[in-house]
């Protein structure tokens, strides 16, 4: 096994990873930017190296300086976590050309599944479903006449995109102009590539997904479904498994589809077959395909009783699966809830703020996955993802219900965040049958908002015993103090005068 | 004593005064009476006494709180709640004026293209620029019918949250 690996993201993945590398005795190191010199990850790790200033793209995304620091410190193989260079094929062939190993696919897979066109044409040859489309020659008057063909909605699609990036859903004809427009521009600037691609759009649709893992020896297995159909902005918020839509001949069929679309690909480590399923029809279409661990890995591991990121070492060092597709069940029900810095009453933009408190929730079979603690903060800078909150139970309304409570428990307070709207949704009848779709959140959230319209007078309460307190213990002399002398979370602290006379 | 706070534009008026091992609120002219049972670094443990005038039992509740600024961010049973001093978010913003609408950054970005003129009339909900942040692109769109009367920033320019993007007059 390796004795050191770099790992080559932030937040809660590098946590994650680290977790890994600690229980297998391997030592981790990783590299940070300047606005994370304090970061969670940084802290934990065994070995931190700083690459460069806050921007990703002088930081987290610059091959020569990632590669510089893996041969600083010694490291035999680079972890990149999601996002970042994870589905960068040009930074794994760089990998493999500075003597290390990349923990992901062969560099092939990632360029033959990143090109949403060639992988639609390798799915098809391969007789893994796609929907009806148009991958090729890419000029705006083809697509024009190619949309055309393929008829209304339909969905134009960066050609190098992935995660809903650049999507755009277009109804009728008139708006096709505008859509091509700003998918390109959108492109271009998250992928550096303006092609496209267009492909029949089915409206109540459902994001169903499986997770593979493939050795180097030839053995391809998949680890079952996750349904992600909760997103917003076509990108998810809350991922559970198994699927309540799935049924097992369904399941089999889509298990086999994963499997052939990963041997197609040349696939090897751990990856995820994005499916979209008609929920009038239940006919199955290939999406894409992420050549990486996902973010919603954690409910995998939770039903299926693996560690998906242990097993992404062990195959990245040669050793070979030592288990049978028919070994393999789902045991119990997890669901995932995205806790994200965003304002679900304001199109949910990412928000931006220090985390003043954060208060993990707990108890048997919770699973927090964080990679941020008070004190800590969200910037510009990157994902403005704070933790994932799992939760596992004998069956979905368990596991429902075990969510809801540990979101209620959780404290995070300093930044906007979605906290309230996942209750809200986890709560929602819709949810709690597993009627849901990719546009369920847009559909019936639309006007949400937030519970403060019913301040509790508890809390009004609270806040003014806070301020009673700090009047009538300012004279104290036992009052605590941080570092520059003001502790802000001290019960004492003199407010800010907004006392009214006695 | 009278505290007042101030949540989602509306101003609530509490009273307190401790009577004993208890504290008696008013919250709105509503009476509570709570017992503190543990307090730590942003943390209150309170004992609310039974409401006789709704029934309403009376329940042990653990409140999370931090201060920022004037602001003070309380949290009770998963919910946030944000409390400001009264008047500190009404107020307008210094330099504008009337009849003059200021679009604003809705958090730190970049501006990636413009797609008004100064001069140029709009119509409410037009898209007026598009800012680019945390790899996701956000439309501006004007929040009224009238004409675009400064422009004040450029293509690439780097963005504060709540800076003036574009003033628009009738």
């Amino acid at each position: 096994m390796f004795k050191k690996i770099l790992i080559a993201n932030r937040g809660e993945i590098a946590v994650r990873v680290i977790r890994a590398c600690r229980e297998m005795g391997i030592q981790s190191a990783v590299v940070f930017s300047e606005a994370d010199r304090r970061a969670l990850h940084v802290r934990m790790a065994d070995e931190a190296i700083p690459i460069g200033p806050s921007p990703s793209g002088q930081s987290y995304l610059s091959v020569e300086r990632i590669l510089q620091a893996a041969r600083d410190c010694q490291a035999q193989a680079i972890h990149p976590g999601y996002g970042f260079l994870a589905e960068n094929a040009g930074f794994a062939r760089a990998v493999a050309a500075a003597g290390l190993v990349f923990i992901g696919p062969p560099p092939a897979a990632i360029e033959a599944m990143g090109d949403k066109g060639r992988a639609r044409a390798l799915m098809q040859a391969s007789g893994v479903p796609v929907l009806p489309g148009y991958q090729g020659l890419d000029d705006d008057d083809i697509l024009q006449q190619k949309a055309g063909e393929i008829g209304y909605p339909l969905l134009v699609k960066p050609a190098a995109g992935g995660g809903g990036k650049g999507m755009q859903v277009v109804e009728r004809p008139a708006d096709l102009s505008e859509a091509l427009a700003t998918a390109r521009r959108e492109a271009g600037h998250a992928f550096g590539d303006q092609r496209l691609i267009l492909e029949s759009y089915i409206p109540q649709a459902r994001h169903i997904e499986f997770q593979v893992l493939a050795d180097a020896h030839g053995k391809t297995l998949h680890l079952f479904e996750r349904e992600c159909s909760v997103q917003r902005r076509h990108q998810k918020i809350i991922e559970e498994t198994p699927s309540p839509f799935l049924d097992p001949e369904l399941r089999e069929r889509m298990g086999a589809a994963a499997v052939a679309a990963a041997r197609a690909a040349g696939y090897r480590n751990a990856g995820t077959i994005e499916f979209i399923v008609d929920a009038q029809t239940r006919e199955f279409y290939f999406l894409e395909m992420n050549t990486r661990l996902q973010v919603e890995h954690p409910v995998t591991e939770l039903v299926t009783g693996l560690d998906l990121v242990q097993w992404q070492l062990r195959i990245a060092n040669g050793q070979a699966l030592p288990f049978h597709q028919e070994s393999l069940n789902q045991r119990g029900h997890a669901i995932e809830c995205r806790l994200y810095a965003e304002d679900p009453a304001n199109n949910f933009l990412p928000a931006t703020g220090p985390l003043l408190r954060f208060i993990e929730p707990g108890g048997p079979g919770l699973r927090v996955d964080s990679g941020f603690t008070s004190g800590d903060e969200i910037t510009i800078h990157y994902d403005p993802l704070v933790a994932k909150i799992i939760a596992w139970a004998e069956d979905r309304p368990g596991a429902i219900r075990k969510m809801s409570t540990a979101l209620k428990e959780t404290v995070l307070l300093g930044v906007i965040h979605n906290g309230q709207f996942l209750q809200d949704a986890l709560s929602s009848a819709e949810f709690q049958a597993g009627a849901v779709y990719t546009t369920w959140v847009e559909d019936h959230f639309g006007d949400w908002q937030p519970p403060e319209c019913s301040l509790p007078p508890e809390v009004l309460a609270a806040a003014a015993l806070t301020q009673f307190q700090s009047a009538t213990a300012s004279t104290s002399s036992t009052a605590p103090t941080g570092a520059d002398g003001r502790d802000p979370y001290s019960p004492w602290r003199v407010s800010n005068g907004f006392r009214l006379g006695e | 004593m009278r505290y007042r706070f101030e949540s989602n534009g509306r101003v609530y008026e509490i009273t307190i005064e401790r009577r004993g091992d208890s504290y008696i609120a008013s919250v709105d002219g509503q009476p509570l009476e709570f017992e503190l049972l543990d307090i730590q670094t942003g943390q209150l443990s309170l004992r609310f006494s039974p409401r006789l005038e709704d029934g309403q039992p009376g329940r042990p509740v653990t409140i999370f709180w931090a201060a920022e600024g004037s602001q003070k961010w309380v949290s009770l049973d998963g919910c946030t709640y944000r409390l400001d001093k009264p008047s500190a978010r009404t107020a307008r913003p210094t330099g504008e004026t009337a009849g003059v609408e200021n679009v604003r950054a809705p958090m730190p970005a970049q501006v990636r293209a413009i797609q008004v003129a100064e001069g140029e009339r709009v119509e409410k909900g037009a898209t007026l620029l598009l800012l680019e942040a945390m790899k996701m692109e956000i439309r501006i769109k004007s929040p009224s019918n009238g004409s675009i009367t400064r422009l004040l920033v450029t293509s690439g320019q780097a963005v504060e949250k709540d800076q003036v993007l574009v003033e628009i007059g009738e």
